[in-house]
């Protein structure tokens, strides 16, 4: 069995040349095929990095890519790399309106990203350039289709030169969050990944494995899990579109079953949607026992989602161990830990009233679960032999097994933190652990998640803010300003969106013609449809003593069913109101304090003597003007 | 000769991906609004395609706001002579 070893992604694509065999399959939405072998992705990338260099752009510039198909995306972005540069790859506009808000969130993106240019297709062109004239970096756009003409005379075409520290590219998180984070990822995380994903947890042979994938490729679990690990240990994929998985999701086992998939990944919401939608002649026809990973990821693991698919899919001879539950994120490269190849999906039931009173994960039998005393979680496996996982309370003390804490990682995988945003970074990746914001326990060494500590809402494998979400509840009319929150919770196959809110009703009627408006907005404006709105009274939801509402609060007693019975939450004595008085000016102060400090530290990177000039001028201004608004 | 009637079709196509009754569609339906998540929506478009055996690109799609841009976007696509109404 071959041993793949290469110091970077670049000398991954050289040491293709000459390996024609295998490669990468992209099937397009006619199941028309386009093979590219190894050593054809070489001769791409290389031609591909001479046009971007006659374009001016050199190593470490970033360079944002909007490229559904794999056909275009994968060699561009082998390409980039290959010439030293920072590809930023984002989500093409989706189907069916909400052109508008696609533009906003890429113009925040995009201006966090600063990139010189943009890499689309001719016929996008149009849509995407209306929409970025607020984007100050962006000097041009450049087609995918002049990247496939033959390579410019006299541009080199020789790989970069990189370090494990420089920049490989920027992972901006998907959905729709107000502040874009770019996750920067370098090439020593790429290659420290790719080893735990494909030797430590995949235990891929080149010569038998083959990857199946319809996973978006500007999402980290496409890009990094099925084009980068695979381009370091030479297995093979094929690739399918993920519009043409979502429009026809049977479509990704009829491939697996064709070409002899061994490898596959996927969000929670995709096996409930693959078990829906499977007739059963398609079970009937399908052999899918070569299947050694239907890896789970990036989303909540519903255990009764990946039992009905287990259930329905042994009839198409799945092996039952090859569910593979794991866990990861874009700030750890991707993978964080994978259950072993040889064991089946577990799961571990604790009591519920330990877990909520003393954060301690107690085992108890599985009847409690029916009696509505237990909860169960799924075993999410191991972390990777040189990475660490721990468990920490508020305090930053690191817990022991079956003690409930903030999960936090360190390891090569961890990447080096947000682009340009120093303040996200520390607070994130300070003091040498990755915090996760997800809440868990250990068990044997085996990660558990039971929630979020960060306010993340995932569905359908997005990202969304529940500040924007209740944003938007509040635009409502009738809605209490201020007073919504936004949670998920799991439901019978996936996450669902809940939306808790106080108003004035005066009847059941206009109570539930709130709720459909609020419905609406949220459609409207995130195309995702909450579950359920609740609507309580006035001064009833718990918030902190500075009015902050609390989201976890709210959303365990909803899950509890107490929501909104609580009794009023009136700001009644004088003491009280002094310690809001104190919070908020405490907490002016503190961020005044902090924007001085950046502006300082922003001037303290001179480049000339004018330009420290008017860097001073800027501080002084900036630190008057704050302090003048302040008192 | 072929007649098409988008609204008609669309409930048929929601009603089947998403068990979702939807009433009163006409032309100026707005379709982020009738509360189907995107998911739904590509299925939906799915079920056009198959029902109508035709192909919506992509980028035709991002542009589709109500039920007449589809409509227009359909009877493009329709073989000369089809009748689309909405």
């Amino acid at each position: 069995m071959a041993q793949w070893n290469a110091p970077s992604l670049i000398a991954a694509i050289d040491e293709s040349k000459g390996m024609t065999e295998k490669g990468f399959t992209f099937l397009d939405r006619d199941q028309k095929e386009l093979f590219l072998s190894w050593d054809d992705l070489r001769t791409e990338s290389m031609k591909r990095a001479a046009h971007l260099r006659k374009y001016g752009l050199k190593k470490g510039d970033s360079v944002a890519m909007v490229l559904p198909d794999g056909e275009d995306f994968v060699p561009t972005f082998l390409g980039a790399v290959w010439a030293g540069l920072v590809p930023v790859p984002l989500y093409p506009p989706l189907s069916l309106g909400k052109l508008d808000s696609y533009k906003d969130t890429m113009v925040s993106v995009l201006n966090k990203a600063e990139p010189t240019h943009l890499i689309t297709l001719s016929k996008m062109q149009q849509v995407l350039w209306a929409g970025l004239t607020h984007v100050k970096s962006l000097k041009g756009v450049i087609t995918a289709e002049e990247l496939k003409a033959p390579a410019p005379e006299g541009v080199s075409q020789d790989p970069a030169q990189v370090t494990d520290d420089d920049l490989a590219f920027l992972q901006f998180t998907s959905g729709s969050t107000s502040t874009p984070k770019g996750v920067a990822v370098t090439h020593g995380n790429l290659r420290a990944n790719a080893h735990a994903i494909m030797v430590d947890g995949l235990k891929t042979d080149s010569d038998v494995d083959h990857g199946v994938s319809w996973l978006p490729l500007y999402h980290d679990m496409g890009l990094i899990g099925f084009v980068i690990a695979p381009m370091f240990h030479k297995v093979q994929v094929t690739f399918i579109p993920t519009l043409a998985f979502v429009r026809q999701a049977t479509l990704w086992l009829e491939t697996i079953h064709r070409v002899r998939g061994t490898i596959t990944f996927a969000p929670n919401f995709a096996y409930a949607l693959a078990t829906k939608r499977t007739k059963p002649e398609q079970l009937a026809k399908w052999d899918l026992s070569c299947v050694k990973a239907f890896g789970c990821g990036a989303e909540p693991i519903n255990s009764n989602t990946m039992r009905a698919f287990v259930d329905t899919m042994s009839k198409a001879k799945l092996n039952p161990h090859a569910l593979l539950p794991c866990y990861g994120m874009a700030e750890a490269t991707l993978a964080i830990s994978f259950i072993g190849l040889d064991e089946t999906l577990s799961t571990d039931v604790i009591d519920t009233d330990a877990y909520q009173k003393h954060r301690a994960a107690e085992p108890v039998h599985v009847s409690k679960l029916t009696e509505g005393k237990a909860q169960e979680f799924v075993n999410c496996g191991k972390t990777f032999p040189g990475h660490e996982v721990g468990i920490f309370d508020d305090e930053g003390r690191r817990l022991s097994d079956r003690r409930i804490g903030e999960i936090q990682v360190r390891g090569p995988s961890i990447a080096k933190g947000y682009f340009r945003d120093a303040e996200a970074t520390e607070r994130t990746f300070g003091g040498g652990w990755l915090k996760t914001g997800d809440l868990g326990y250990l068990a044997n060494g085996n990660v558990y998640i039971v929630g979020r500590k960060k306010d993340i809402i995932i569905i359908n494998g997005r990202n969304y803010d529940p500040q924007r979400l209740e944003w938007l509840t509040d635009d409502v009319a009738g809605v209490r300003k201020g007073s919504s929150v936004a949670f998920s919770r799991p439901g019978p196959a996936s996450e669902e969106l809940i939306i808790v809110l106080e108003a004035r009703t005066a009847s059941e009627t206009e109570t539930e013609a709130l709720k459909e408006a609020v419905k609406q907005r949220i459609v409207e404006q995130m195309q995702l449809s909450p579950t359920d709105v609740v609507v309580c009274p006035l001064g009833s939801l718990p918030k902190t003593s500075s009015g902050k509402l609390q989201r976890s609060k709210t959303r365990q007693q909803f899950l509890d069913g107490t929501v909104g019975k609580e009794g009023n939450r009136t700001l009644g004595s004088n003491a009280e109101k002094v310690v809001l008085a104190r919070h908020v000016a405490m907490s002016l102060i503190g961020r005044s304090r902090h924007r001085a400090r950046r502006v300082v530290e922003h001037a303290l990177e001179v480049r000339s003597m004018s330009d420290a000039l008017s860097k001073l001028r800027l501080a002084g201004d900036y630190v008057s003007t704050r302090l003048t608004r302040l008192f | 000769m072929a007649t098409v009637h988008i609204p008609s079709l669309f409930q048929q196509a929601a009603l089947e991906v998403s068990g979702k009754k939807l009433d009163n569609l006409s032309g100026a339906t707005v379709i982020s609004k009738l509360g189907l998540d995107s998911v739904a929506v590509m299925e939906l478009v799915a079920h056009f395609e198959e029902k109508l055996n035709i192909r919506m690109p992509d980028e035709d799609l991002a542009k589709v706001q109500t039920v007449a841009d589809l409509g227009t976007l359909v009877k493009r696509l329709m073989p000369p002579g089809s009748e689309v109404t909405w």
